[in-house]
């Protein structure tokens, strides 16, 4: 179904919410993976505000829908919505990546409260979502697992060991949403390694692809709304998204994969996240 | 001696019989690793993945997250050489009761190099969180997932397949942590493990023909390895310690009893028998335990060296234990 206007616009302000959660994060931890966090800031809102059936105070709760963000090393990010729901208190993220706080630069599901595992080795996510959807399936269950794998990480040969098996299996209870940011630690993806004809890829593995603009929530939401619904083959939705989305000085920079910020940069980003929202 | 075929093929289905949580994961070496009979008892609780080891354990730790017992069964080094990174990050670490059955250790394969897991201790030793047991015979083998059962964590298992001696009563199984007297001596302390225990049985009888008495402990839990127990018999050898395992002298057996030799002080002699370092060509199991110094021969000149004496024992009496037909004598192993 579609989302109106209103859904729409709580949708967005939750996300302009986030993103500036993404800044504070970074700004307390001296820096983070800001880039990535960014670009599937749109992705992630859906998810947590609209999709997933979830109860953040029983984060272990059996017939929650699961999530696996595969590109582990967008932990702060992930930590950053699972706060705002209310997993755990915000002020914790103060320690975010600090000695002694729960919370590492990439999130450990034995730590974090609604972390469906622990991810920064790139490659696994997707693995272990095809596990988890199995598993589902061996108990009857009737959750979904979504994993959100990121496009660099695609150049890891487990990631389609894992589509192979997804496929083979008909996992339709899985589904995988990329972030397709183009841009990787060394440069463009298509100059590292080029993943094009990405789309092509993933139909020959079997799936069904979507591209989306990922940070358009009316196509999030019919994209999202459609593989719940559509159960023939897993899913893949191919989401086009800008890295360092929302802070006019990151966009598309491949500089800002990893980025720290001094309390005016900190300043120019949250600033430069309230103009594009407000537009 | 009794020689039992395929104990884990069988022991596999009844381990499962009454735990249908119980998964086997096999990647395309289903018959290879004996698991064509749980195949066959329980079609729907067997999955195929493929030869894609990385996919295969990082999904069974996904299925060990939602309560399933996935038991993963490849080649032993295709669980830790292949995978490695995913048995790290997507089953240690997160602590998950994946079991990681892993065929063919050390010289005990056809394959040659690429088939030899002579390191695969060694890799799960310093993983944090993994067990590892090792199977010396037939009850081992049958008691191995029992033992692995009781772990809350992840297992890594070192199983033997084919015709397996049976050295130990099926009466007095494996169990965990706990080490077995093979026999009492004052003289030297052989600490073994694998198949290498049948080869040191022989050895220390024929050592005892000649007057020199060997305690014989046999080793099934490798990690955690009970140092206590085993440096309390160490301190008691007269001339020293031998290890003896199917495996790298670096990082296996030999490594872990030094340690605890040297952590607690135990100031004995130590010889470690084991591949030296280096990489062993392909041929027969007896042919490379003999050739790498992993048999009873080898055994015998380790004693040697810590008594600094010959002891003048020939081949003919290091037959104390009946090993059945040598290998060279019948059909060459498939892999």
């Amino acid at each position: 179904m579609p989302i109106d206007k209103n859904e729409k616009q709580r949708l967005q302000e939750k996300a302009r919410q986030h993103r500036t959660d993404i800044v504070n994060v970074t700004e307390w931890a001296g820096g983070a993976h800001i880039g990535g966090a960014m670009s599937m800031a749109d992705i992630l809102t859906i998810l947590y505000y609209k999709f997933l059936r979830i109860d953040p105070a029983r984060p272990d709760w059996d017939e929650r829908d699961r999530m696996i963000l595969s590109k582990g090393h967008g932990g702060v990010g992930l930590a950053a919505v699972l706060g705002r729901r209310g997993y755990f208190d915000m002020a914790l993220l103060r320690n975010f990546n600090k000695f002694k706080s729960p919370f590492g630069m990439h999130l450990d599901c034995r730590k974090v409260a609604g972390v469906d595992a622990s991810t920064g080795s790139l490659g696994h996510g997707m693995s272990m979502a095809v596990g988890l959807a199995l598993g589902a399936r061996l108990q009857r269950k009737s959750w979904i697992t979504y994993c959100i794998v990121g496009d660099g990480e695609c150049n890891e040969g487990s990631i389609w060991e894992a589509a192979m098996s997804a496929s083979h299996f008909k996992l339709t209870n899985l589904i995988t949403i990329v972030d397709r940011n183009s841009l990787m630690i060394d440069g463009r993806t298509e100059d590292v390694m080029a993943l094009e004809p990405f789309a092509d890829k993933w139909r020959a593995f079997g799936f069904l692809v979507k591209e989306i603009d990922g940070h358009d929530f009316d196509e999030l939401n019919d994209a999202i709304s459609d593989a719940r619904e559509k159960r023939q083959a897993p899913v893949v939705i191919i989401a086009k998204t800008v890295k360092g989305k929302g802070v006019d000085y990151m966009e598309n920079e491949v500089k800002w994969h990893y980025g720290s910020m001094n309390s005016e940069l900190a300043q120019q980003a949250r600033r430069s996240i309230e103009k594009m929202h407000s537009a | 001696m009794e020689i039992v075929r395929r104990p884990h093929a069988r022991n596999l289905v009844r381990f499962a019989a009454h735990k249908p949580e119980v998964l086997v994961l096999s990647a395309d070496l289903t018959s290879s690793c004996e698991a064509d009979d749980f195949r066959a008892a329980y079609p729907e609780r067997f999955f195929s993945v493929g030869m894609a080891e990385q996919n295969m354990l990082s999904l069974a730790g996904g299925l060990a997250r939602e309560g399933m017992l996935p038991h993963v069964h490849t080649f032993a080094v295709f669980i830790c050489r292949r995978a490695f990174d995913q048995v790290a990050m997507s089953v240690a670490y997160p602590n998950l009761r994946v079991r990681l059955v892993g065929f063919l250790p050390g010289l005990t394969t056809p394959g040659g190099v690429t088939h030899q897991a002579i390191d695969d201790v060694a890799l799960m030793r310093v993983l944090p969180n993994m067990t590892i047991l090792e199977c010396g015979d037939a009850t081992e083998v049958e008691s191995a997932l029992d033992v692995a059962h009781g772990v809350p964590g992840p297992v890594y298992l070192r199983m033997l397949r084919g015709e397996v001696p049976r050295l130990f009563s099926s009466s007095d199984p494996m169990v965990l942590g706990q080490m077995r007297l093979v026999s009492r001596g004052a003289d030297l302390l052989v600490v073994s493990s694998g198949v290498c225990t049948e080869e040191a049985m022989r050895a220390v009888l024929a050592l005892r023909r000649k007057g020199v008495s060997a305690a014989h402990l046999h080793v099934s839990t490798l990690k955690p390895l009970s140092g206590d127990g085993l440096c309390d018999f160490a301190s008691e050898a007269r001339l020293g310690v031998i290890t003896m395992e199917n495996h790298s002298v670096v990082g296996g057996l030999g490594s872990a009893v030094a340690e605890a030799l040297a952590e607690r002080g135990v100031g004995k002699r130590l010889v470690r028998l084991g591949v030296q370092d280096q990489y062993a060509h392909g041929a027969s199991k007896s042919y490379l335990l003999a050739k790498y110094g992993l048999d009873a021969r080898a055994l015998i000149g380790a004693a040697e060296r810590l008594c600094e004496a010959p002891l003048d024992i020939a081949d003919g009496e290091l037959l104390g234990v009946d090993k059945g037909p040598a290998d060279e004598q019948s059909k060459a192993e498939a892999l």
